[in-house]
């Protein structure tokens, strides 16, 4: 069959295009069907079970928040993802307590994947309810005021404009909050 | 035993004057141009790791805005465009006959314009459709289907139209480029979209794009260039047709399969991880057999290397697609991605196959293909040397210094003891080499786009290169 290829572009067409539908039906189409927890929102009672929680769909206001985020390109610098790495789990923590790992079932309603391939900045997968506004707000000014060494960019525009400011601290706040992983629940707000 | 379609087989002399190539002008000027362009993004951005504040007030241009624009920029500006233009000049001369549309060509260039000047003027405004590589906004996107459509039917009709019964190992590469890119392109700009789609399902679709749009549609691209020029270049057939086939038809299966490789230890199904892994570690079949098919052609050929900036090129990309495409398979062993994953590592690993690797392949073709078509001799052979060097040495500065940074940081993310912030504080000199050999890489764009211009400018001042000679094969 390959001999005859290089002389019938009909029949190159159609094994070029079996062998790439192959292997691309069975690697996108396939797993959703296969792992439920892909499109099922987390849900768990049972502590037993490790972390309890329940995974709620955004507000208008936290929607406006995620929009900016993807606006500004924020996901280029940070991921969004505690992979299963000891170092993952404690880099995400929190005053002594380990962050549990990401699963799918907890980014069900995510409209852009945030999950980011570059890490030139921490981890946002459970920033939620770690910083209150205040913080946030002088760190979009300038970062650097309150990170020494930081090289993330400042953003006046979004601190100086209080409605995109509210919206992209409700946003960040979500982070990570289907379970609840905080033993006193110390969120901040 | 079938005859072997050998590329210097192919009666070049007698066909030579029936090309019109005023589409693969546009189209290689038009790249050359916007890589200078985008050349500038790059060099912002690069700038903005060591000054944090450097036009940082500034919405248009902070650094999650310009880094889409430099990462399209350079892939469909410049990159895309060039290993189009390449392929106007490649597909009629395999085949023996005119362009199918020579029309048709020129407006898919005009259109091609258009979708650039869009994405620059809407990325830096904020409208990313927040997909990486897919950052498009969807009008935009379908513009791209369009002038896709545009390209395929050009280059499938001139295929169609051919003289030359057997279709040489190129053409096969661009024939697949067209197919795949089709669906690879349409799943990362439209099926993402779908509603339903999201978090762990969308980033799957995401990372069959965005590694495909590399392994389906740049690579074969890119080697169809090599393929045509290697031999052309050096005057030499082709070391093994079997060989090439051996080498397209493991890409052809292999590559789709491993986009999950993008998230190992993430959240993502973790046989869906081991898949990726299987499939991701089997492509050194395919690069072998391309690299020991580009290699062993050059046997007895090394010493053309001297005074032929064409084959430079091509050869030190052979060597990096050779390297790139080594670490690839190591970084989706899970042990080794635990260490370089998410770190400045693989930006260094990204350059070399996209600069170092696909972009040294289509400046080669573009040094060889720009004298011919305007029917003249290159402005200044001193000055591509100069662009050669400056992009080697430009080039290997800014990935070692990636690599190395890269990979110390994953040391020291392993270690939970050591802050974030230290972490970001040691990468300050890595990202320092970086931004100065930055420099040098756009020294040689520029070197690269004035030498180009000058030669179109100048063409009819100087005798043109004599038409090529058929080679027994």
């Amino acid at each position: 069959m390959l001999q005859k290829t290089d002389s019938n572009a009909t029949g190159f067409v159609v094994a070029a295009l079996g062998l790439f539908f192959i292997g691309g039906l069975l690697t996108t189409v396939a797993p959703p069907l296969l792992d439920k927890s892909w499109n099922k929102p987390f849900k768990n009672s049972d502590p037993a079970k490790g972390p309890t929680g329940k995974l709620v769909g955004y507000t208008e206001q936290e929607m406006r928040g995620y929009h900016i985020y993807v606006r500004e390109g924020c996901k280029y610098c940070h991921t969004q993802q505690v992979r299963t790495l000891a170092s993952d789990v404690k880099r995400s923590g929190w005053k002594g307590v380990d962050a549990p790992v990401s699963t799918p079932d907890e980014f069900v309603y995510d409209w852009r994947q945030t999950f980011g391939t570059k890490r030139t900045g921490p981890d946002l997968a459970r920033v939620g309810g770690k910083y209150n506004k205040q913080w946030h707000a002088a760190h979009f000014r300038n970062p650097r005021d309150l990170v020494p060494g930081s090289i993330m960019p400042p953003f006046p525009w979004i601190a100086d404009n209080p409605q995109e400011l509210d919206d992209l601290v409700a946003y960040l706040q979500t982070r990570g909050r289907a379970k609840d992983w905080r033993p006193d629940n110390d969120y901040e707000k | 035993m079938a005859v072997q379609p050998t590329l210097a087989s192919a009666p070049v002399a007698a066909g030579q004057d029936i090309h019109q190539d005023t589409t693969v002008k546009m189209f290689l000027l038009g790249a050359v141009g916007y890589f200078a362009i985008v050349g500038v993004i790059a060099l912002i951005i690069a700038a903005k790791f060591v000054w944090p504040e450097f036009l940082g007030t500034i919405s248009y241009f902070t650094y999650g805005r310009m880094r889409p624009l430099h990462v399209n920029g350079m892939l469909f500006g410049w990159l895309l465009a060039a290993d189009m233009g390449l392929a106007y000049y490649i597909v009629p001369r395999l085949c023996g006959v005119r362009l199918w549309s020579e029309k048709l060509g020129v407006a898919t260039s005009i259109l091609w314009n258009i979708i650039i000047v869009s994405a620059i003027v809407s990325l830096l405004g904020g409208y990313q459709k927040g997909l990486e590589y897919a950052d498009l906004p969807t009008p935009v996107a379908v513009l791209v289907v369009i002038a896709w459509v545009m390209f395929g039917v050009n280059i499938f009709g001139t295929i169609a139209t051919r003289k030359y019964q057997q279709m040489y190992v190129s053409t096969w590469y661009l024939m697949g480029t067209i197919l795949w890119t089709a669906f690879v392109y349409l799943t990362g700009n439209f099926a993402t979209l779908l509603p339903g789609i999201t978090g762990v399902n969308q980033a799957n679709l995401t990372w069959m794009y965005t590694h495909n749009a590399v392994g389906l549609i740049f690579t074969p691209a890119g080697l169809a260039v090599a393929y045509y020029f290697i031999p052309r270049a050096s005057n030499t057939p082709l070391f093994s047709h079997k060989l090439s086939m051996i080498g397209f038809w493991s890409l052809a299966f292999v590559y789709v399969w491993t986009g999950a490789h993008h998230m190992i230890h993430g959240p993502i199904s973790q046989w869906l991880q081991t898949i990726s892994i299987v499939f991701s570690v089997m492509l050194l079949i395919p690069v072998w057999a391309v690299v020991y098919n580009f290699i062993a052609t050059m046997k007895g050929q090394w010493h053309q290397l001297g005074d032929n900036v064409s084959l430079k090129f091509l050869m030190s990309g052979t060597v990096f697609y050779l390297l790139t495409c080594f670490q690839g398979p190591m970084h989706s062993l899970r042990s080794v991605n635990a260490i370089v994953s998410k770190t400045d590592w693989i930006p260094g690993h990204a350059h070399m196959a996209v600069l170092g690797t696909f972009s040294f392949m289509a400046m080669a073709g573009v040094y060889y293909v720009i004298p011919r078509v305007f029917k003249t001799t290159l402005h200044s052979e001193t000055l591509a040397n100069w662009s050669f060097w400056l992009f080697l040495i430009g080039g290997l500065g800014m990935f070692t210094a990636l690599w190395l940074g890269g990979f110390w940081q994953g040391w020291q993310w392993n270690n939970p003891a050591i802050p974030f912030i230290d972490t970001v504080v040691a990468l300050k000199p890595v990202w320092m080499v970086r931004f100065l050999s930055g420099i040098m890489i756009f020294g040689g764009i520029v070197l690269f786009m004035f030498n180009i211009i000058s030669t179109a400018i100048g063409a009819g001042q100087r005798q043109a290169i004599p038409q090529p000679v058929a080679v027994k094969a």
